[in-house]
């Protein structure tokens, strides 16, 4: 398993915002996790790479090592990448800044190098650089390179903030609804990419999405929460069908006379 | 002109031995007085702790109002390893670094917790509580200050005057000036950054936001501590704690923010423009403060990038043309 979690639990005052989750995720596994608004998908993901901490009691496992209380930067050494809903790009840096310091922790010459500012270190920047130059074209974003991020536009920093996550070269990548507010074409654009750079880096992903076309499309199994707790889990189809989900997210289907009633009202 | 760049991208240090050159130069072709000499060294101590200032507050965005205090400890380390030691420049200057480091140490404490106008008040308070210290102890010779700080004497030369000091002033920016270009064109600088513009994004990098935060306050005091040293034994070697005031830290801050923030070269330009203007407005003593607040104020409403934003605005303006105008070929 690439990811375990047992029994996470966190709570905001009395509110249970994650309640006894237990999570399994093996290696190159794409995974969707969907439910409605409040119902504990970031949270889930905060816990995960270290920004809240979790309750007392509860178990995260990361690629076989215990990462139940640690802070985030470990987290992301380890190789956990992830996306915020809200982006938290870097605004007033270039676009090749952004990428490349997601390249942070690979970076192969010490601090005293760079104080120093020694040659070699120009030489191995220069590599950095042009394999951070290499990805950003990947995802189509070579031209902008010497752009400020804040420059960019918002289907142009979905691309970047994926870019940023990837530069790391990361095991598991978590993506918190990455086509949030984008286009249907765009959001094709995005899964295209995602897919291809799954494929040639060899990730495992989990996808917190709304937009379930995205979601029953490319994910092998979804797990849906609700009020903090894991209510479901399945392949897609198996999901859709599940009355739990139905009710609490996907909504059920309406006869005409029920149908009348509500709109009446 | 471009092969000469790629060259000096390259290889830095070429770079500053040109820049060492020529500014070994400057006096005896533009100066005509002992005057332009003595100011030559004091831009040449305000561009250090500029570029220091820089590395913490335009780098690394965390705000501090207490640069002045570390200013100072560097300035008394000197002073006082020549009264109670009688040591020169050449033991003052790592000494200073060493203990201003140790103070950045504990100035970057309270940014861990702290953020914008709470850090900056917290700063505030610890560099005055240095100067008030300094001010009220005897060991500091309190109000009145040290005085016959000695000037280095290097084969026998004594550089005692102000147009020999600045030989001794402007090698220690060049090479301020170089740490501060390596630390911050390397992935360090790149962390800096990423902790100014989000550390939450920046830690899921895997970017250690306390280190790198204590890392900006302690580089950036050794560069304060340094241009301490350096101003304690300017001609003609006199300190005293009223000249570490909000008013100084003031100064310093306006040479970063007209210069521009986050930007190494407009840090430097700023701390040149700012120095002369100080220096101008010298018989306006009590209008300075507000001259200088109101400069970063109209500078922060009206260019908030500084003078370096222009600079910026230029060169990326022209680099996207060209990428843009060979893509379409």
């Amino acid at each position: 398993m690439l990811l375990k979690t047992k029994k996470l639990m966190k709570a905001f005052g009395g509110l249970k915002a994650i309640n006894k989750v237990d999570f399994e995720l093996p290696a190159n596994e794409i995974r969707g996790i969907i439910g409605p608004n409040g119902s504990g998908k970031s949270t889930f993901f905060n816990l995960v790479s270290g920004v809240y901490e979790p309750d007392p009691g509860s178990y995260i496992e990361f690629d076989g090592k215990d990462i139940t209380n640690e802070p985030p930067h470990k987290v992301g050494e380890l190789g956990l990448a992830r996306t915020f809903q809200l982006l938290r790009l870097y605004q007033d840096m270039s676009v090749i800044n952004n990428v490349m310091s997601g390249y942070h922790t690979l970076v192969p010459y010490s601090f005293i190098d760079a104080v120093t500012g020694r040659k070699k270190i120009w030489d191995q920047e220069k590599t950095i650089k042009e394999e951070m130059m290499e990805l950003l074209s990947f995802v189509g974003l070579a031209d902008y390179a010497e752009l400020n991020a804040s420059e960019l536009s918002g289907g142009q920093r979905r691309l970047l903030v994926l870019a940023r996550a990837i530069a790391g070269k990361p095991k598991l990548l978590m993506l918190d609804e990455p086509a949030a507010g984008l286009s249907p074409v765009n959001v094709d654009n995005l899964m295209k990419i995602l897919m291809r750079l799954k494929e040639k880096y060899g990730l495992t992903l989990i996808i917190i999405e709304h937009i379930l076309k995205v979601v029953m499309d490319t994910c092998s199994k979804v797990t849906v929460l609700d009020h903090g707790e894991k209510i479901a889990e399945g392949t897609p189809t198996q999901i859709k069908d599940d009355n739990a989900v139905i009710e609490a997210y996907l909504g059920k289907k309406m006869d005409d006379e029920e149908m009348r009633k509500a709109l009446a009202v | 002109m471009d092969k000469f760049k790629e060259i000096i991208r390259q290889y830095p240090f070429l770079g500053f031995i040109i820049a060492f050159i020529i500014l070994m130069l400057v006096p005896s072709v533009f100066f005509t007085d002992l005057y332009q000499s003595h100011l030559a060294s004091l831009i040449c101590i305000n561009i250090i702790v500029a570029a220091g200032l820089n590395i913490v507050k335009g780098f690394c965005g965390q705000v501090t109002v207490g640069h002045v205090g570390i200013y100072a400890v560097g300035s008394y380390t000197a002073g006082c390893m020549f009264l109670y030691l009688g040591s020169g420049l050449w033991l003052t200057l790592p000494a200073a670094i060493l203990i201003a480091g140790l103070f950045g140490v504990a100035f970057a404490i309270p940014s861990f917790r702290l953020e914008g106008p709470y850090l900056a008040l917290a700063t505030l308070g610890g560099g005055e509580a240095i100067r008030l210290f300094i001010e009220n102890g005897d060991f500091f010779m309190s109000t009145y200050g040290i005085s016959n700080i000695p000037q280095p004497i290097i084969f026998g030369v004594p550089f005692d005057t102000p147009d020999k000091y600045y030989y001794i002033a402007m090698p220690v920016m060049l090479i301020a000036i170089y740490f501060s270009f390596s630390v911050l064109r390397s992935s360090v600088g790149r962390a800096f950054m990423a902790v100014r513009e989000d550390p939450i994004s920046a830690a899921a990098s895997g970017i250690n936001v306390k280190k790198h935060k204590m890392l900006a306050f302690v580089l950036s005091a050794m560069f304060a501590g340094g241009a301490g040293a350096v101003y304690a034994h300017l001609p003609p070697g006199y300190i005293h704690p009223n000249n570490y005031t909000v008013i100084e830290m003031v100064t310093f801050l306006a040479m970063v923010v007209f210069g521009g923030l986050g930007h190494i070269w407009g840090g430097i330009i700023g701390a040149i423009i700012i120095t002369i203007v100080y220096d101008l407005t010298r018989p306006l003593y009590e209008y300075q403060l507000f001259i200088f607040g109101l400069t970063i104020v109209l500078t922060i409403l009206f260019m908030p990038k500084g003078i370096g934003g222009f600079i910026d605005k230029y060169f990326i303006d022209r680099r996207f043309k060209t990428k843009t105008g060979a893509a379409s070929k």
